[in-house]
């Protein structure tokens, strides 16, 4: 089965530096992780590989710095890594970035049998680059994913959806985007970090390679746009209560009281 | 039954009408309700959506919350919620009838089918909105939404692509009350519709899980850091019991094992609106807050006068949280 995963660089900290201008956030500098989601993709990737054969391309758009992380990717167990780098590609949006990363797996060698995607990003959690992707390729989606089981000629697939736990079949080829539920991220293997520096190559394409024109990408190509960032309303500010534990106790069941969770105290 | 092929038939300001788990469920009335003063600052009416089998019933409870018109796709092979062969249909009606908005509920189906949908259409989508405008400069929908882990408000507008798209969270508007002399108009326009059947279920079972009862829950109590161990951490399932509260808990606590992963609540884990919060032993990390700004009334235990927390509570106690937990459930213990 050959496998494309998906990945983004978001920053390790949600502090982040703006771009006042353009209202996107400026990634070159920031301490970077892989997505966390995206991680379990590239876990269940691997492990459907190990099981039933074949390749994982695993992709990321972002900044030149992106490769650090396809190169973890290969340490988690990928056969190759390629990064949509381009200055063009810079403030895209969920539609502009989904535009890249389908135009770069239908330029893939091989088409793939399965695009895994995380469900949603900690930076910007849309959710939309998974679903977006696999309508771009038409491709059938299953959403929010926690167990695969590899059948003859697809995926058996389980999710919870709106509180409806699901057993689907899915035909192949398809994209899923798995659940934290899915499987934890294992560590890495010295093998595995040996092997993402001393064989790992990250192969770049820019826009060029893509057969892209730069309006249809990036900022460009992006149909919304953030126009103002504001703080949220402060909530009012409350009554702080200092004391000892018993009196502090006692405040505490008054405000429970007058909330109405607790019954009022009567005499007994 | 009438076939209205024409565009002026239908408001331009749509809404996706998600009848499952219908009296628990009101994301759709709540977006109706917002869907008529964004209409009205358009001159324009609102339009539901609605597709499935056997749903007429359904047409008749939006125009009572104040639906204008109603769009029934009434077919067996619309049973179930699938995002490919809804994203066909529902661009089809665009085509037809030209919305200026479609508006949704952030359920886990509506993150499936709206970005399926939006790009489609190529158009702009935001989700999770907290709020929505009509900018009277260019009658564009401002969509309102949190960015950076709930730090800041982005307001993002779609400017030259039609329709405007936005998902918003359940409870984040009021419906308006059932009237049962309302009139709407209800359509069933003829359509191609060709499902796509790559997708196949094989079975379907309610699951009553942790994220819906938290996430339902009128009254939360977390726990965090400052709960010290695994079981002064239990003292707070102890103390949920008898308030008839839901526990959950800020990522140190899962990373210790105090609780488990589902549990969690933030940024990353499950965003709740509570009642009432009772945040113990919690500093107040931006991961963390970015679950519970949507909490009616939040009380924070904590040792620290400093702690961030306290600068989001309603009622904000200094003080070490397992001693004050241990008191009050000496004191409802006497009580209950």
């Amino acid at each position: 089965m050959n496998i494309v995963v998906c990945i983004k660089q978001v920053p390790e900290s949600p502090k982040l530096k703006m771009d006042r201008d353009r209202m996107t956030v400026i990634r070159e500098g920031a301490d970077s992780v892989i997505n966390p989601l995206d991680c379990v993709a590239l876990v269940a990737g691997v492990e459907l590989r190990n099981q039933l054969g074949g390749e994982i391309t695993v992709l990321s758009m972002g900044p030149p710095q992106t490769a650090g992380a396809l190169r973890e990717a290969l340490a988690y167990g990928a056969d190759r890594a390629i990064l949509l780098s381009d200055p063009v590609f810079a403030g895209a949006d969920t539609l502009a970035t989904s535009h890249v990363l389908a135009a770069a797996i239908s330029r893939l060698d091989v088409f793939p049998d399965l695009v895994l995607c995380g469900t949603h990003t900690i930076d910007s959690d849309t959710a939309h680059v998974g679903p977006q992707v696999a309508e771009e390729l038409d491709l059938p989606q299953v959403c929010a994913v926690n167990e695969i089981f590899p059948e003859e000629d697809g995926l058996v697939v389980k999710r919870v959806e709106d509180g409806v736990l699901e057993t689907l079949r899915v035909r192949l080829p398809a994209l899923l985007t798995v659940s934290k539920e899915l499987c934890a991220p294992g560590s890495l293997s010295l093998g595995g970090l040996s092997r993402a520096f001393s064989f790992g190559e990250v192969t770049c394409w820019d826009h060029r390679d893509l057969g892209l024109e730069p309006g249809e990408v990036g900022f460009e190509g992006s149909a919304t746009w953030v126009v103002k960032l504001s703080s949220p309303p402060p909530r009012s500010k409350g009554e702080i209560v200092q004391g000892t534990s018993a009196v502090l106790c006692e405040t505490l069941i008054r405000k429970l009281e007058s909330l109405g969770i607790l019954d009022e105290e009567s005499a007994e | 039954m009438r076939r209205v092929q024409s565009s002026d038939a239908c408001g331009r300001v749509w809404v996706f009408g998600d009848y499952r788990n219908y009296f628990k469920n009101r994301v759709t009335l709540q977006l109706i309700a917002r869907a008529k003063d964004l209409a009205g600052k358009l001159d324009t009416g609102v339009t539901v959506l609605l597709l499935g089998e056997r749903v007429h019933q359904w047409a008749m409870e939006y125009v009572a919350h104040g639906a204008d018109t109603v769009v029934v796709v009434d077919l067996p092979a619309l049973k179930d919620y699938r995002a490919e062969t809804y994203s066909g249909i529902m661009s089809q009606l665009v085509e037809l009838y030209r919305p200026e908005i479609i508006l949704g509920g952030a359920t886990r189906f509506g993150r499936e089918l709206f970005p399926r949908l939006a790009k489609r259409l190529d158009t702009g989508l935001s989700s999770d909105c907290v709020d929505l405008e009509i900018d009277p400069s260019d009658r564009g929908l401002v969509q309102i939404t949190p960015a950076f882990g709930g730090e800041l408000l982005a307001e993002i507008v779609c400017p030259n692509r039609r329709p405007q798209m936005a998902t918003v969270h359940p409870g984040t508007f009021k419906e308006l009350p059932h009237d049962a002399s309302a009139v709407g108009c209800i359509l069933y326009p003829e359509l191609e519709i060709i499902p796509d059947e790559r997708v196949e279920k094989i079975r379907s079972r309610p699951e009553r899980d942790r994220e819906t009862r938290l996430e339902d829950a009128p009254l939360v109590i977390v726990g965090g850091r400052g709960m010290g161990s695994k079981d002064q951490f239990e003292t707070l399932f102890e103390l949920a019991d008898l308030l008839g509260a839901e526990v959950g808990a800020t990522l140190p606590a899962i990373q210790a094992g105090w609780a488990a992963p589902d549990r969690l609540i933030g940024q990353t884990g499950r965003i709740v609106k509570p009642k009432l919060l009772i945040s113990i032993g919690t500093s107040g990390a931006l991961q963390y807050t970015a679950g519970i700004r949507g909490a009616e009334t939040i009380i924070a235990i904590n040792r620290d006068p400093k702690a961030s927390i306290f600068r989001m509570a309603d009622l904000g106690i200094v003080g070490d949280g397992r001693t004050i937990v241990g008191l009050l459930l000496e004191e409802l213990r006497k009580r209950f």
